[in-house]
């Protein structure tokens, strides 16, 4: 009797469990809203882009040709891999995606060396002064970014802040040219993309036990080896996220060199840009983003992976 | 007023001989304020070379922070630590010849068991194959050689305590702090790894001053205990002297369980008192001299394993009241009756279940009589 009635209840169990699958405000509606979200806002997008990717530049409205056509009542699939041969056979656009990708190299360390130690601080105050310095750290994207990049057009300019602060005190007789430079791109690019550092760097710092800082100072450990064998091989996970974070969004940015940058600034935002607007070739433009998209997947699988293996010697 | 038997009794058989010099550590008048409050007020202990040595106390009596500027990172406001004739009051840890087990270990996460225990030793500067021969030695003390390629979180909380203590006791420390050794381990664990950390300090001969609020943990453990409360020391002695031998009510209620009666010296002789308790009906009869004078108010101690229970009245002419059981707390080993004098107040008494079904010969509400040696009490100044 008593079998009975336990595997009875069991059963029930089941069956309850079974229900509340279907009911929304549990876990599959509560997946469902990002999903959702990920499939209307970036795989729709994707696949409509990947699509003019293989089409062809055409005058028209649309301005490019369709892949899939009916002939004879049978529908034909017609991929060109013109657009990306062009990419290959043009050196301008190599030289745009490596100029890119050094731009955020050097962009990323320099944040990295200017974030860390940020970070570090404001991870060590107290916990009223760290909320006023984070707030410190956010508050500036709540101005327009536009807005704050033309800022440092003012700040530049051959008539601008620093250029009268350093003739006003005399160091310099002529303005220094600083805007349209690439030293204006790396500025306005660190400036930008700080916070995207220091904030993951922070969340990371934050949640270090300092006992383990006592253990390695009573093993011996002066406090800058506590800190290169202790506290920087334990932030990694945040320095990898902060790099990303700052790294993938820069390799595409536009606005910053444009406005900051000189002609001859190359970054594959402003090719992408001319090729969609100015040359309004729709299908090479496309092909350039795939390409892009494709060089930025890399290195985020490469780091994924490493991270997984890194949870999978933690687990086993 | 002490109890004037209060010399120190003979040396516990059994206990290994507490060697050397009595001044290896000298805590020289050690205060440590913050902000005004007085965290560690002027103590001073001298401790043996070898000794394990524990430091009692209630959660915020001044305990860790004394640990803490022992291994350097509180800075005593004032007063000296001396070890082995080093001063090392104003070194900072990493100079310290002084190694700390943490409370819940504080291994490094990122290294595995060997990297956690040679890291002190590559602080040193030793050669490779002096850190591989040291650490090998050190798996093998704490029996842990299979686990060597481990992470800390990879471990059970018994594995990591012994990692914590390789890693402590590698540099061959002059001096190792415990801080709360069994605080995140679980009852079982225990009992087993307070012997164990035991024999491993005791066959290295290394001095050890622990902290903890755990009074079973320092009885076993340490060769001497000082209890501390409110930043001071109460009393220092071994773990018999504090139990049997309390110099204070603090100390008396704070180890173990205690009666208390509240009395008045009426007989002050030169080898016994008797003390007027309005708790009993007799004067209680105490066979040996207390320094005191008649009319002295004290207070009675009496342990409740000392006091005997009884259905019939025992046949001793003092020492005994007559009252009724109110709760019986069965642990299976013993049983503690809370027995209801006939004047109102309330006393335990321990009763040892020596054959089974033994508890079954007393239940609640039965008249009993309860009784005590003349000896087995000890008279606190109220």
């Amino acid at each position: 009797m008593g079998f009975l009635g336990r595997s009875g209840r069991r059963g029930a169990a089941i069956m309850s469990a079974r229900w509340r699958r279907f009911i929304p405000g549990s876990r599959w509606g509560l997946i469902l809203i990002p999903f959702l979200w990920l499939l209307l806002f970036f795989a729709i997008p994707f696949l409509i882009a990947l699509k003019i990717s293989f089409a062809k530049a055409a005058i028209a409205m649309p301005p490019y040709t369709d892949i899939l056509y009916w002939v004879d009542g049978f529908p034909v699939l017609k991929l060109r891999g013109e657009n990306y041969l062009y990419l290959l056979g043009d050196s301008l656009y190599i030289k745009a995606y490596l100029s890119s990708l050094k731009i955020a190299v050097i962009a990323t360390t320099f944040c990295l060396l200017i974030g860390y130690p940020m970070a570090y601080a404001i991870s060590q105050m107290n916990p009223s002064t760290r909320n006023i310095a984070l707030l410190l750290v956010i508050l500036p994207s709540w101005t327009s970014f536009l807005i704050r990049i033309y800022a440092w057009v003012g700040i530049l300019k051959p008539n601008g802040l620093i250029n009268n602060f350093l003739m006003d005190i005399g160091l310099i007789d002529a303005p220094l040219k600083l805007l349209h430079t690439p030293i204006a791109v790396y500025i306005g690019i660190v400036y930008a993309y700080l916070p995207f550092m220091v904030l993951p760097l922070y969340t990371n710092l934050v949640k270090h036990d300092h006992r383990l800082l006592e253990a390695a100072s009573d093993l011996g450990a002066k406090p800058w080896q506590a800190f290169l064998k202790v506290t920087l091989p334990l932030s990694k996970a945040g320095i990898i996220a902060g790099c990303m974070l700052v790294a993938i969004p820069v390799v595409g940015e536009f606005v910053i060199p444009e406005m900051l940058g000189g002609p001859d600034t190359l970054m594959i935002g402003r090719v992408l840009w001319q090729e969609f607007f100015n040359n309004r070739d729709w299908p090479v433009a496309s092909a350039v983003a795939m390409v892009m998209l494709a060089l930025l997947i890399v290195p985020i699988m490469i780091f994924h992976r490493a991270q997984s293996k890194e949870m999978e010697g933690r687990l086993s | 007023m002490t109890p004037s038997n209060s010399q120190a009794p003979a040396a516990t058989p059994g206990r290994p001989d507490r060697r050397g010099v009595d001044d290896y550590l000298v805590i020289d008048t050690v205060r440590k304020e913050f902000d005004g409050f007085v965290a560690v007020d002027d103590v001073s202990i001298n401790i043996r070379k070898g000794e394990i040595f524990a430091l009692l106390g209630a959660s915020g009596c001044g305990k860790s922070t004394l640990l803490r500027a022992l291994a350097g990172f509180e800075k005593p406001t004032a007063g000296r630590i001396i070890l082995a004739g080093q001063d090392l009051t104003s070194l900072p840890p990493y100079q310290r010849p002084v190694n700390m087990m943490f409370q819940s270990y504080a291994l490094f996460p990122h290294m595995n068991v060997e990297q956690n225990i040679a890291f002190g030793l590559k602080q040193d500067g030793a050669s490779k194959g002096d850190i591989e021969k040291r650490v090998a030695e050190m798996l093998t003390l704490v029996q842990m050689s299979k686990f060597a390629k481990r992470k800390p979180h990879q471990l059970s909380g018994g594995q990591q305590q012994r990692v914590a203590l390789a890693r402590s006791l590698a540099k061959s420390p002059k001096l190792l702090l415990l801080d709360e050794p069994m605080g995140a381990l679980d009852k079982k664990l225990r009992s087993q790894m307070q012997l164990e950390l035991v024999n491993i300090i005791e066959t290295l001969g290394v001095t050890c001053v622990m902290v903890t609020h755990d009074q079973e943990e320092a009885m076993t453990m340490a060769h001497r205990i000082a209890v501390m409360e409110a930043g001071r020391i109460r009393q220092i002695g071994s773990p018999d002297e504090i139990y049997e031998q309390p110099n204070s009510r603090y100390t008396a209620e704070f180890i173990g369980s205690v009666n208390l009666f509240e009395g008045k010296i009426d007989k002050d002789e030169k080898d016994f008192v008797t003390i007027n308790s309005p708790a009993l009906p007799d004067p209680i009869f105490v066979a040996h001299g207390v320094t005191g004078f008649t009319g002295m108010d004290v207070a009675f101690a009496l342990r409740p394993e000392k006091l005997r229970i009884s259905k019939e009245e025992p046949p001793e002419p003092h020492n005994k009241a007559h009252g009724s059981i109110e709760d019986i707390a069965y642990f299976g080993s013993h049983s503690v009756y809370h027995v209801r004098l006939d004047r109102g107040s309330k006393v335990m008494c321990n009763f040892v279940n020596q054959q089974r079904w033994a508890s079954e010969g007393f239940t609640w509400n039965d008249p009993v009589w309860v009784s005590w040696g003349d000896l087995e009490g000890v008279v606190l100044p109220s």
